[in-house]
């Protein structure tokens, strides 16, 4: 791999790294399989990128995509909790409407961002940062996000989301509401994950449609990749874990691309990455995989 | 203390599989007494705790602890003044969760769950000292996940926390039945530890008749949704195992029927 792969891939590692985050706060914390992801990002670059050619301020508009992700895993959290509908439908019902939304929200399949002000040409500005300057806002972005993660797990608040997706019946009779511990849950996880979308688009320059496809899979193999490299004995260590799972992954598609195969393989290569991982008994037992098969 | 009127639950209403677990259940207990409960399998004694728990609405009739009518209040509003532990020692406690994490979380029971740091020092020697009333060494475990300990350990963890942050009224579920003989005792008499020298008012459902008869203050007999006989003081005292269930027999018309040891 050439050194400007190396350092590109790294860059949106840790952009993805995001999105990642939040699929483990639905997928592991919250024991909630949460399909909303493949719309939630896409509208956070639909909504950074319709901002920001209307104009506003790109770190505002960043701050928006994060606000309205939230949303979006509110409406999950209330199909679940308030109507009861399962928590695979209630994803399937929000990426679907957002589908439809996010093309009001950009008014076309794909908005280019080509010669407007991004964060990151904001960034690149600054002196002696024109090189690195997408790595440096990146990782700093990384390390802030996984340390208040980190730290709102730590908190009591925290505990009660974990203990919800551990046993719920238990903390419920510890006198915690489960349904806004999950709709809170949800919030985070599609903010975060609509953020990164915002950072992604800002980065090449374009929203589009359908980058959010197959985003749930990818978050998915990320968690699983860094779970099993790393480790989960702590919940700090587990936080690392899935945000290091982001960038291997990333790295990995670069390898994969640098063996020949084009980018529509991708896909594939990354449902058999989870397949491989869901069959493979010395996997299975190191990580408790998302439907309570322990 | 405890004012249970004329409760009626049934299950599955309208099908086939309609089931009257709680038919017109009235029940007064005072406070800071301990009273056994017994009865066959699916008497409705699992469904009577979960109905004071507020596990789901009842049908009809009235709830109240203390001066509060609870009726109406969702579970999680009642658990400032219910503890509870189950049967399964899996239920009590969140396995991928730290021993510590476990502790704090049943000392806020009740408690609004804020953004603050769960865990502080103060918190972790008060931990070390209760434990170590436990006598099972977990006081050095803090930071142990609970999925490592074994059943008759989660259960005394989960005894530790439904009681020492002290609930109005504690619920146990035929606590020791998931746990080998040996380790069944030691919990029971924790448990005993744990309510004596307390206002603990408690119910504690149990299919063994020597443990209904020998601890606590009084004893109820459930059968098909109802109290079919209610003893204290003087005659509990009185009675023998076989009296028990002479009693039962002509009280509910039928034999006393659970698959497990009624003598041990
Ligand atoms: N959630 C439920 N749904 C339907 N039926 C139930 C439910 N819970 C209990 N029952 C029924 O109510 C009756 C009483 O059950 P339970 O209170 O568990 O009995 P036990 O005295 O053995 O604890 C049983 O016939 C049981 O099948
Ligand atoms: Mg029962």
């Amino acid at each position: 791999m050439s050194s400007l792969v190396v350092l590109g891939t790294m860059e949106q590692g840790l952009m993805y790294a995001i999105m990642v985050l939040g699929v483990y706060l639905t997928f592991r914390i919250l024991d909630y399989a949460d399909l909303s992801v493949d719309g939630s990002f896409t509208l956070g670059a639909a909504t950074a990128a319709s901002l920001i050619t209307a104009g506003y301020n790109p770190w505002f508009a960043t701050l928006a995509a994060f606000v309205v992700g939230s949303l979006a895993g509110v409406f999950t959290g209330i199909l679940h909790t308030k109507f009861k509908i399962t928590p695979l439908l209630s994803g399937i019902l929000t990426m679907t409407a957002l589908y439809s939304i996010n093309l009001r929200v950009m008014g076309k399949a794909n908005i280019s961002l080509l010669r407007t002000r991004t964060i990151f040409s904001d960034f690149t500005s600054i002196p002696l940062f024109e090189k690195y300057g997408v790595l440096i806002l990146s990782l700093i972005t990384v390390a802030i996000i996984g340390i208040l993660t980190y730290i709102f797990l730590e908190t009591e608040f925290g505990l009660a989301l974990r203990a919800t997706g551990d046993n719920e019946l238990m903390i419920r009779s510890l006198g915690v509401n489960t349904d806004i511990m999950k709709i809170t849950g949800l919030a985070l996880s599609n903010g975060l994950v609509a953020f990164s979308g915002s950072y992604v688009a800002q980065n090449q320059l374009f929203a589009d449609i359908s980058m959010g496809i197959g985003m749930i899979i990818i978050g998915l193999a990320s968690v699983i990749i860094g779970e099993v490299l790393i480790g989960t004995t702590s919940i700090g260590r587990t936080v690392f874990a899935v945000l290091c799972g982001g960038v291997i992954y990333r790295y990995i598609i670069a390898f994969v691309l640098q063996l020949g195969l084009v980018a529509t393989d991708l896909k594939l290569v990354t449902a058999l990455i989870v397949i491989f991982a869901l069959v493979s008994p010395g996997i299975k037992k190191k990580i408790a995989l998302p439907g309570k098969n322990e | 203390m405890l004012k249970v009127e004329n409760v009626v639950k049934v299950f599955n209403k309208g099908s086939v599989n309609e089931k009257t677990a709680l038919d017109h259940i009235s029940f007064f207990q005072k406070k800071g007494e301990f009273v056994t409960i017994i009865g066959s399998n699916g008497a409705g004694k699992s469904t009577f705790l979960n109905a004071i728990a507020g596990n789901f609405p009842c049908d009809s009739g009235s709830i109240s602890i203390g001066s509060r009518n609870v009726t109406k209040l969702p579970q999680y509003t009642r658990a400032e003044y219910i503890s509870r532990v189950f049967q399964d020692p899996m239920s009590g406690t969140a396995a991928s969760m730290t021993i510590e994490e476990n502790l704090i979380m049943a000392f806020r029971r009740g408690e609004k769950r804020r953004l603050r740091l769960a865990i502080k020092d103060k918190d972790r020697d008060f931990f070390c000292q209760e434990l170590s009333k436990l006598g099972l060494g977990l006081e050095n475990r803090l930071t142990t996940k609970v999925s490592l300990l074994s059943g008759g350990q989660r259960q005394a963890l989960t005894l530790l926390m439904a009681t020492f942050k002290e609930p109005e009224l504690l619920l146990l579920d035929e606590h020791t039945a998931a746990l080998d003989p040996k380790t069944a005792e030691k919990v029971l008499q924790l448990t005993c530890e744990v309510t004596k020298g307390r206002t603990l008012t408690t119910l504690m459902i149990t299919h063994n008749l020597d443990h209904a008869l020998n601890i606590g203050d009084r004893t109820i007999m459930m059968h098909e949704g109802r109290i079919v006989l209610d003893i204290e003081g003087e005659e509990r005292k009185n009675v023998t195992i076989a009296n028990l269930l002479e009693m039962f027999e002509r009280a509910s018309g039928a034999q006393l029927h659970t698959d497990r040891v009624l003598f041990s």
